[in-house]
């Protein structure tokens, strides 16, 4: 695989999943796209490893993926909680800790 | 001898804290108690010290007590000096000092704020003996200071009087003025010598002088502080308004000690002075010009002790004439006899003041002769002591002075000490006829004669006015003038006549006297209905206080009012205001910031990441 | 520029693209999640290209079997709720996000530019890459205290997760 393709899809992942936190309310969809990013990472640490001839890169890969999973976990309990609080998962709701 | 200096000094002191502290216990007659032992505690311990003094060989000793400023290129210590000079000022000082705090002992009878008088009295002598008897310059203008406060405090005395306050700040500020002259002669002579000891300044003048040190600067700088503190001209101002103390205040600080102050200087640092010969020419001329100034004033004044106030001036004149050509020890002799004359003077007014109760206006006097019969006699004494009727006391010292300046060869100060002399007793007559002989003008209160208490400082003092010329009156026997020769203060030339046979010029200064009194005499007892009120040129003292008013005070005070109403306002709080505001409104700017939003969180973020890449990748 | 790519790469690197846009654009959060999953599959399907088989089955197995699943769990639970969004006002200027998100695609479109010489060399790759022998060994020897680490905080996740979110006071 072209290495140089690769570099762009990791960045153009990015750049979509940064689009899509600024962009939608959703709450869950947020969360979606930070996924997004975390996959994104993932991407790029595999091309370089494949180009270095490294396992290191996926190693990391591996940790990310672990680390990724718990967070999903965290991230949906505390939003079940928000939901439960406001009825709604408009993230713009959430803004009880402002000035 | 440590000792006694040390308890002399520091007991004025002890009882100025002591009453300042313990006013409301002690009472009225403790107070008088305390005040008076210090000050007559530490006239015996001066006398005691004279007495040793001249019995081991007449050596001047220096009396250190501690390092106070050791600073290189001062070196201050507090150190006192034992010599002739010191100790001299120092017996004038307690001695009258001690009759005019028994004197307020009466005076200030009907007064509820005793303690706070006698306190203020007895720093102020303290302040006095730190200045007269200091080794050091430094401590010498501490001193200054010193007797500069508490002739504010003293003349703002009754301080709900709004004349009197103003009085005391006019007092306190052109003195200022003469100091910063002092300070800055100070500081000239520490950077020329590298030290303050004024035993050390005396013996190197000469040879700083030939290393080309500019010393007539210095002794112009010192003098000017010398004529804030003296009260010549152009800073006199202060000294007529000043008599709105009590009477007793006006005889000790303003007569007899503080004014003197600036003389002393100028004797004391007389090594100095020698070798700078045209600032002794500024000085007499100085001393000339005030001289016949103030006497011309004091002939047009109505009130009493202004007339006398003026009086002060015009002797103070008189010394520096004598310091002006060098006759060092003639003006301290006449500063001598002036103490006693000039608090007799004083404290016989403050007799007739007191019992008519707190009148000054000679208008409203007359014919008092009658009810104040032994007042009128001291009064009458201490008038003709200081026209110079010889034998008494000024005749010795005037008539020195007078000799001092026709031998040194300047004429025409010869003949205005002269005019000044014949004015001085033509206005004292003057003063003495409108306030005790001739038909009453007082509103018809019985008037007694004052109080014993109050008669014998001033009777005590008539008496050294008669004797005091004895002093140190002929010429190579005196008292005076050996005691004072240690120090290096002689007569410039001695006269040549000797013995009784009176020189011309002592005829002439005889005969001034005579005139000045018999014609005053003359006039005003006779035809006093006819003469109405005095010249308004003289009686406004040429209308100096109106130049100084126009000229100086009222351009500082339209300055003082516009930085206190717009500079201080609109600026100062204002920026002030402003920055505070300016604060507040970032700060609400900021908590925008804050708003929960997490997108704006985010939106943020990316902000800031896209700054830091851009900073690495550009 | 010049990407000597075969249609094979091109086509997933499309399908990539599609999906994952599909994921933020779609209106109902079903949808997004199913987007989701075919951006999985096309990033296993990426992996398996650069040898990364191992990486590619855990991909699957973790986010798509675990993260998805529950992600659509939640989904359910709040089935409705995302019709509530459109009745109140935006909290954030959407101007700002824009320009935000706008100044960084720029930069990494700038960057992207910049990034056309690039050496496509590949190394030659050891026996046994990216499988899960060599990659275990890997793990357990030479990176053994960052695995244990990271099965703590896993541990810490569940109970962190199961803390928050049951029923009652927190």
């Amino acid at each position: 695989m072209n290495l140089l393709l690769v570099i762009f899809l990791s960045m153009a992942l990015f750049a979509i999943s940064i689009v899509g936190i600024l962009a939608r309310r959703n709450a869950l969809i947020f969360f979606l796209s930070i996924e997004l990013m975390l996959n994104g990472a993932n991407l790029l640490f595999v091309a370089f490893s494949r180009h270095w001839g490294n396992q290191i890169g996926l190693v990391w890969v591996f940790f990310v993926l672990v680390v990724a999973a718990a967070e999903a976990a965290v991230g949906l309990a505390i939003i079940i909680n928000l939901f439960r609080l406001k009825q709604l998962v408009d993230v713009d709701q959430y803004n009880a800790l402002r000035e | 001898m440590r000792y006694a200096v040390y308890f002399a000094l520091f007991l004025p002191l002890v009882s100025f804290l002591s009453l300042i502290l313990l006013s409301h216990v002690i009472g009225r007659l403790w107070t008088q108690r305390i005040a008076c032992t210090a000050v007559f505690t530490a006239f015996i311990c001066f006398v005691g010290i004279l007495v040793t003094y001249t019995s081991e060989g007449m050596a001047p000793h220096k009396i250190f007590l501690f390092h106070w400023i050791p600073v290189q290129g001062i070196n201050a210590d507090f150190a006192l000096r034992i010599d002739p000079l010191s100790l001299l000022m120092a017996l004038i000082i307690t001695g009258v000092g001690f009759l005019i705090h028994v004197y307020s002992i009466g005076y200030m009878e009907y007064e509820r704020d005793f303690a706070r008088y006698f306190a203020c009295l007895n720093f102020f002598v303290f302040a006095m003996l730190l200045l007269v008897l200091a080794s050091h310059l430094l401590l010498l203008f501490v001193g200054w200071e010193g007797v500069g406060l508490a002739s504010y405090l003293l003349i703002g005395f009754w301080y709900q009087r709004p004349t009197a306050a103003q009085a005391a700040t006019k007092a306190f500020v052109m003195n200022r003025i003469g100091d910063l002259g002092l300070l800055l002669g100070l500081l000239l002579v520490f950077h020329i010598f590298g030290t303050g000891d004024i035993a050390e300044i005396s013996q190197r003048a000469a040879q700083e002088l030939s290393n080309g040190a500019p010393l007539g600067l210095v002794t112009m700088l010192l003098f000017i502080g010398a004529i804030g503190k003296s009260a010549q001209l152009p800073l006199h101002t202060w000294l007529p308004d000043a008599m709105e103390g009590p009477t007793p205040v006006s005889a000790l600080i303003h007569a007899a000690t503080m004014v003197t102050a600036g003389v002393y200087l100028v004797v004391r640092l007389h090594a100095l002075f020698i070798l700078a010969p045209e600032t002794l020419q500024i000085i007499g001329t100085v001393g000339g010009v005030t001289s016949l100034f103030a006497a011309l004033c004091a002939v047009g004044q109505t009130d009493l002790k202004r007339v006398l106030a003026y009086s002060t001036i015009s002797q103070l004149g008189l010394m520096f004439l004598a310091c002006g050509v060098g006759a060092f020890y003639a003006a301290m002799f006449h500063l001598t006899t002036h103490a006693f004359m000039k608090a007799l003077l004083f404290l016989s007014a403050g007799n007739v003041i007191h019992m008519m109760h707190g009148t000054t206006l000679m208008e409203k006097m007359g014919g008092l002769s009658r009810q104040f019969g032994i007042t009128h006699w001291l009064f009458l004494i201490g008038v003709l002591a200081m026209s110079g009727v010889p034998p008494l006391a000024a005749f010795f010292s005037k008539d020195l002075i007078l000799e001092q300046e026709h031998l040194a060869g300047f004429e025409t100060l010869f003949y205005v000490g002269l005019t000044s002399s014949i004015l001085t007793a033509f206005y004292l007559t003057r003063a003495y006829c409108l306030t005790f002989t001739g038909v009453g003008h007082s509103t018809g209160e019985h008037v007694r004669e004052a109080p014993r208490v109050m008669l014998t400082p001033v009777a005590i003092l008539g008496l050294l006015s008669i004797v005091g010329g004895f002093l140190g009156c002929c010429d190579h026997t005196s008292l005076l003038e050996s005691f004072l020769a240690e120090v290096g203060i002689t007569l410039i030339a001695n006269d040549v006549g000797g013995g009784f046979l009176l020189t011309r010029e002592t005829w002439l200064s005889i005969g001034g006297a005579l005139l000045g009194v018999g014609s005053a005499a003359a006039l005003y007892t006779s035809f006093r209905e006819r003469l109405g009120l005095p010249a308004t040129a003289l009686h406004r003292a040429f209308f100096i206080d109106e130049i100084y008013s126009a000229a100086i005070v009222r351009p500082l005070e339209t300055l003082a009012q516009f930085i206190a109403k717009t500079a201080e306002l609109r600026l100062f709080q204002g920026s002030i205001d402003v920055m505070a505001t300016a604060t507040q409104r970032g700060a609400a700017a900021l908590q925008q910031l804050q708003s929960g939003q997490i997108r704006s969180y985010v939106a943020w973020m990316v902000l800031g990441m896209t700054a830091i890449l851009a900073l690495f990748l550009l | 520029m010049a990407l000597d790519a075969g249609i094979g790469e091109w086509l997933l690197a499309t399908l990539l693209l599609f999906s994952s846009i599909g994921v933020i654009a779609a209106r109902k959060p079903v949808h997004a999640s199913l987007f989701f999953l075919l951006t999985l599959m096309s990033l296993a399907a990426i992996y398996l290209q650069l040898s990364a088989q191992f990486i590619a089955v855990m991909q699957i197995l973790v986010y798509a079997g675990a993260i998805l699943v529950i992600f659509m769990f939640v989904i359910v639970l709040f089935q409705d709720a995302y019709q509530q969004i459109v009745h109140h006002k935006s909290g954030s200027s959407p101007p700002f996000l824009f320009a935000a998100a706008a100044s960084f695609c720029a930069l990494l479109l700038l960057f992207a530019f910049g990034l056309q010489g690039l050496p496509q060399q590949y190394a030659s790759l050891p026996e046994g890459f990216g499988m899960v022998q060599l990659l275990g060994k890997e793990l357990y020897i030479d990176f053994f205290f960052p695995f244990e680490a990271v099965i703590l905080l896993f541990l810490v996740a569940v109970v962190g997760a199961l803390y928050i979110g049951k029923k009652g006071s927190l």
